[in-house]
């Protein structure tokens, strides 16, 4: 469905790039690439999967309910609007 | 100050703190100081569930196939969960509600209160079905030793809250002496206690279930007590925005973004918050020993929960600048992330075991010769 080009996210850590759809949320990215990111609800309010956004721009899927520290954000609920560096906390 | 349950004094709630500002008046949720309660409120309100939705007879013969050491795993944790939730249904109430200054983190809490009632209910629920007698079980709660060191520690914040603020509303600061004991009552012992307080329920719903939660899980990936495990799945779905309510009102403080004394003392009281988080992790791994010192159950031991109950609390501590204490960096227990997502957890009408549909659907089966009589 997507023609918009795949975004690139990296992780502070060894593992390479990986390459995102667009439409998936940014767990569901590095799920498929068997990155092992902790989460609970998938849905925003229990702050399970709560990371580090390094550089690069995200989008809301659903209004983030969990606490989030400013530097923070929860890949289960959102999308990346181009290359994005995260780290996993 | 005493407490007044309307305060005709016109007041700004968007100007007010969250606590020990001016009781609220007007209940009204057009505007908010602090809108993630209002969200919060709407998500719980969102989560409604009643146990009765949630078939659990068919536990009762799961029960009765579980070696000894298993049943006694099962009976505690549910003992140790009536016990959080006894607390949790009441106290939130008691300690906060005279003390808060805004209308949505007022009723945030009355919702989130109410929610835990219907948590002690499921557990009525389910011990009703699997024993005609279920009052020995209750009974235990209040004598058995291992818990009751649980809810010395859980009670005492509480506790120690509520006694100041009714000294501090009923005699204004100063040192009152009550039972031959002097309590000096100011408005910085107060918020202290509330701010220790706060991080004592913040553990709790943090980590305090969460063994429990995985024995429940680990016998339902053996489809063991599915019933069971609907049910705390519901309950652990609401835990969760609990936590999330108390992390946000922790870092409220700490950030400044509230009252500004509360940052101080959020500052002054670090080591000692810390210790309470710290002190909960302990009694969790204690308990797990508890749970399997009669023997264990497949697919957990003592030692992997208690890797779990740090890995858990390595994340919750993070939240609210605790930092990672512990050790373990990957996810001991991967398959409970499964249990926990909400996408599962939704009590599908369609399912037949969920009783209160079952009345509906007697009166949705109607045939074509029902509306023979109808002219239109
Ligand atoms: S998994 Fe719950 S906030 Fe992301
Ligand atoms: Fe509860
Ligand atoms: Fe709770």
């Amino acid at each position: 469905m997507s023609e918009k080009k795949p975004f690139v996210i990296t992780l502070e850590s060894d593992h390479e790039p990986i390459h995102t759809d667009p439409s998936d949320t940014i767990l569901e990215s590095l799920e498929k690439h068997q990155i092992e990111v902790h989460y609970h609800c998938r849905e925003g309010f229990c702050g399970a999967c709560r990371s580090k956004l390094i550089c690069g721009e995200i989008d809301y899927t659903t209004d983030p309910l969990a606490y989030i520290d400013d530097d923070e954000f929860l890949p289960c609920c959102s999308v990346a609007l181009g290359d994005i560096k995260i780290k996993l906390v | 100050m005493k407490y007044t349950t309307f305060n005709q004094t016109p007041t700004n709630p968007l100007l007010e703190p969250m606590f020990f500002g001016n009781p609220v008046n007007v209940a009204r949720y057009d505007q908010q100081k602090h809108s993630i309660f209002e969200k919060l409120i709407e998500k719980q309100i969102s989560f409604f569930w009643r146990p009765e939705e949630v078939d659990v007879s068919k536990d009762r013969v799961d029960f009765q196939s579980l070696s000894e050491s298993e049943k006694h795993i099962f009976i505690s944790n549910l003992k140790y969960q009536t016990l959080l939730d006894s607390v949790q249904g009441r106290s939130p109430n008691i300690a906060f509600l005279p003390i808060i200054s805004l209308p949505e983190l007022e009723t945030w809490t009355e919702t989130w209160s109410f929610f835990e009632t219907i948590h002690s209910r499921s557990y009525t629920h389910i011990l009703r079905n699997l024993f005609t007698e279920p009052s020995a079980i209750f009974d235990d709660i209040v004598v058995n030793e291992q818990i009751k060191q649980r809810a010395g520690d859980i009670s005492k914040y509480y506790d120690d809250l509520i006694f100041y603020t009714q000294l501090w509303q009923t005699q204004g600061e100063g040192v009152h002496t009550v039972d031959g004991i002097a309590h000096t009552v100011n408005m910085r012992e107060l918020k202290k206690k509330l701010y220790l307080c706060m991080n004592s329920v913040n553990a709790l719903e943090a980590i305090r279930f969460y063994v429990s939660f995985a024995c429940t899980f680990a016998f339902a990936e053996r489809e063991l007590m599915e019933g069971n495990s609907k049910i705390i799945r519901l309950i652990a779905r609401d835990e969760n925005l609990h936590l999330t309510s108390t992390q946000h009102i922790l870092n409220l403080w700490q950030k400044g973004k509230d009252d500004p004394e509360m940052a101080e003392i959020a500052e002054e009281l670090k080591d000692e918050a810390k210790a309470i988080f710290m002190q909960a992790v302990e009694q969790e791994k204690q308990w797990a020993g508890y749970l399997f010192a009669q023997g264990s159950m497949i697919g957990l031991n003592e030692e992997i929960l208690c890797q779990y109950v740090e890995y858990i609390a390595n994340h919750r501590m993070s939240a609210i600048g605790m930092g990672q204490p512990f050790d373990v960096t990957s996810n001991p227990l991967p398959w409970m992330n499964n249990y926990l997502n909400s996408d599962n957890v939704q009590v599908a009408p369609q399912e037949s075991e969920i009783s209160s549909y079952l009345v509906g659907q007697i009166d949705a089966e109607v045939s074509a010769s029902d509306f023979d009589d109808f002219d239109l």
